[in-house]
């Protein structure tokens, strides 16, 4: 299958400033979709849940409709029977759209990838852009909680630049 | 217009796609539902979402090799289909296996049936509407997952059995942690019937919601929770007992309707006899080798099948498997409780209402994958 | 009781066909016996009216013939039963879902792996595969395979 790139999404005259806020904006309440696979669904649950508490983030708010959600965290083995399924929940979320792939099966297929392997699609990336990878199987919550501070770095271009940000890296992060 | 599928009365039949995604398909489930109005006369399940081809992995690989998948096979109950593996490879190739391994596999196995339902109870009644009941679950659950965690070392997909017993012995840190959780849940079950078992708006969004009568529960292999709801005492920890259930004191709780309502209580009520049985186990616990000496590394069991049911969280399961003499099985057959579980639902949705069809697939407990294989 | 009476009626039923019993419990069940593929339905009749539930389907394919294997169980008293039917690679056996309705799936499930069509099930749309699959992965011409045996290999 083809590789996608990113579609450009924003306008064509940017202005710098305003982009800036927004994007602050942005990576500090991201919408995930609540939407499961497999087992690592499991661990987005309880990551979403009473002891993670994924709202500490502004990543709380599990939106059930894609139109409403700004991360498609692909959590779980991506079957064949269901990729088509997932490539239109991709391209039914507004602009801007980030992908996280969640554990080793969204990431190239994981414990499931062999030679002639026919049920599965091995890897997120062949059917949606992804922008985050987080290993594990399944990655514990607190690996999915740097998951999407990695996004809302990579969002506002920067842990330095993200003034909101609650979690402050201890050190060696970049600026 | 003439086309359209109409009832007697000459008002239009819609259909309805639930899924695959659904926050309370629980996964990828999808279901084709053809509706009158706000009843349903046509329900249509529609599965495979989550097919990764288990059952073909098992035959190209070494018995060993197959172990990490048991786990992922159903996620919320992993150690109970890793420790049914180990069973049904252990009858196979003949392998003794030490007392007090038997013990702690009995411990964790029901430890996390305990996690498997608390994870049901909460998102089931997210479902219909109650979302406090999820946190208070998870935070219980989080405490199974920590006592699990010290000896398996994995939150979730546990690989933590071995052919000929455990891989890791339990030490007093483990049977401390797990008497507090013991005494923690002693007040936790009153809690939770103060907050949902007497709730008015639960009875009315469960009771008479989705009946499964015996019949119907034997025409379509419905086991478990879901059947013992409906009187049938069946149970295979009772019926076959294996490692050491014959030994423990427990008791089956069954319904009498087989209705939401009496899946609930059946399950809240295993909780707590999951709970003795762990109780009894750690005061019971022997001491000795935790795995039998001398397994070989790469285990060639003689030709023949073997088919060895276990309980599950959702039922009987079982693993069928013909040897060849090979160091792989030459056929892995997974039988899985929720796919019975799921398949009645072809007869029990058709006549209720769109509503009532969240909270019957709620209450009947399904994990997808699990069907899926 | 009622293991009692199916084994009596079984035996007179189908007289050429022995049952084999297992004292050992590997195999998970009572006893079990190999029927002639016309007799499937007349044997799940049996069973339904003895108050077996059907626990699952599933086959095995050999380099000769494909395997059916039927596991029956009771409710209570707990006894498996295995029903095993040699079925040719080009023969189609009976459905028995008008008999046990959860048979529907069971058989799409066996009929998606293997490509066994079963005669008289209504419904063969795939269940797991996705709904255009045109092949069926647990044949042992399907992709990596370990071994494939004649079925005496294994069964003697």
């Amino acid at each position: 299958m083809e590789k996608k790139v990113r579609e450009p999404g924003g306008p064509p005259v940017q202005f710098a400033l305003l982009d800036d806020i927004l994007n602050l904006a942005r990576a500090n309440s991201l919408w995930p979709m609540t939407f499961g696979l497999a087992c690592c669904a499991i661990e987005m649950m309880a990551a979403g849940a009473s002891r993670f508490d994924l709202d500490r983030l502004g990543a709380g708010v599990f939106r059930p409709s894609p139109r409403q959600s700004d991360v498609m965290i692909v959590a779980g083995t991506i079957a064949k029977k269901m990729a088509p399924a997932i490539q239109m929940l991709w391209e039914q979320m507004p602009n801007p759209k980030w992908c996280i792939a969640m554990g080793n099966c969204a990431i190239s297929g994981g414990p499931f990838a062999y030679e002639e392997q026919y049920a599965i699609v091995p890897g997120a990336h062949l059917i949606v852009p992804v922008d985050i990878v987080i290993p594990g199987c399944p990655p514990r919550p607190e690996a999915l909680i740097q998951g999407l501070l990695a996004l809302e770095d990579k969002i506002t271009k920067g842990e330095g630049r993200n003034v909101l940000r609650r979690f402050k890296r201890v050190s060696g992060g970049e600026s | 217009m003439d086309e359209l599928v109409r009832n007697e009365a000459g008002d239009r039949i819609y259909s309805l796609n639930l899924g695959p995604q659904h926050p309370s398909t629980h996964g990828v489930l999808r279901i084709l539902l053809d509706l009158d109005g706000e009843y349903i006369v046509k329900a249509d399940p529609v599965i495979g979402y989550g097919h990764r081809g288990h059952e073909k992995m098992g035959e190209n690989r070494q018995y060993k090799q197959f172990l990490p998948n048991t786990s992922r096979i159903d996620y919320l109950s992993g150690l109970l289909y890793n420790h049914g593996f180990v069973l049904a490879v252990e009858k196979l190739a003949g392998i003794k296996v030490p007392e007090r391994a038997k013990f702690i596999r009995v411990i964790a196995a029901e430890l996390n049936r305990i996690s498997s339902h608390l994870l049901w109870f909460g998102t089931y009644l997210l479902d219909i509407g109650g979302i406090t009941p999820f946190l208070y679950a998870f935070d219980d659950r989080e405490h199974i997952l920590d006592i699990l965690d010290t000896i398996t070392g994995s939150r979730l997909t546990y690989s933590y059995c071995r052919f000929g017993g455990v891989c890791r012995d339990i030490d007093w840190k483990f049977i401390e942690m797990s008497r507090a959780f013991l005494k923690r849940m002693e007040a936790r079950w009153a809690d939770y019937e103060a907050l949902v078992t007497k709730n008015v708006i639960f009875i009315h969004r469960t009771r008479d919601v989705g009946v499964i009568d015996r019949e119907l529960a034997r025409q379509y292999g419905v086991t478990g929770p879901n059947l013992r709801a409906c009187g049938v005492p069946f149970d295979v920890r009772r019926s076959e007992p294996y490692e050491v259930y014959d030994r423990l004191d427990f008791e089956i709780p069954t319904g009498t309707k087989g209705d939401a309502l009496d899946r609930y209580n059946v399950r809240f009520r295993e909780m707590q006899q999951s709970c003795r049985i762990i109780d009894q186990a750690l005061d019971q616990l022997p001491e000795g080798e935790v795995l039998a000496p001398k397994v070989p590394q790469k285990l060639s069991p003689p030709k023949g099948e073997v088919y060895s049911a276990f309980e599950s969280a959702r039922g009987l399961s079982a693993y069928y498997m013909v040897s060849d003499g090979s160091s792989g099985p030459y056929r892995c057959h997974i039988r899985v409780p929720s796919f019975g579980n799921l398949n009645v639902l072809n007869d029990v949705l058709p006549g209720t209402l769109v509503a009532d069809a969240i909270s019957i697939l709620g209450s009947i407990d399904v994990v997808i994958p699990e069907i899926d294989r | 009781m009622m293991l009692k009476d199916i084994e009596a009626r079984m035996q007179a039923k189908f007289a050429d066909s022995p049952l084999k019993r297992d004292e050992t419990g590997v195999t998970g069940a009572r006893w079990s016996v190999e029927l002639p593929i016309s007799a499937i339905r007349e044997a799940a009749m049996e069973f339904n009216g003895a108050g077996f539930f059907l626990e699952s389907i599933t086959a095995l394919d050999f380099e000769d013939t494909f395997e059916l294997v039927y596991h029956y169980n009771c409710f209570e008293p707990a006894s498996r039963v295995t029903v095993r039917v040699l079925c040719g690679h080009d023969q189609s056996p009976a459905s028995v879902c008008d008999i046990f309705r959860g048979a529907v799936w069971l058989e799409r499930e066996v009929h998606d792996f293997f490509g066994i069509k079963f005669a008289g099930n209504p419904d063969m749309r795939p269940l797991l595969l996705p709904e255009d699959a045109d092949y069926h992965p647990l044949k042992k011409t399907f992709g990596k395979v370990g071994a494939y045996h004649k079925r005496e290999v294994i069964y003697g």
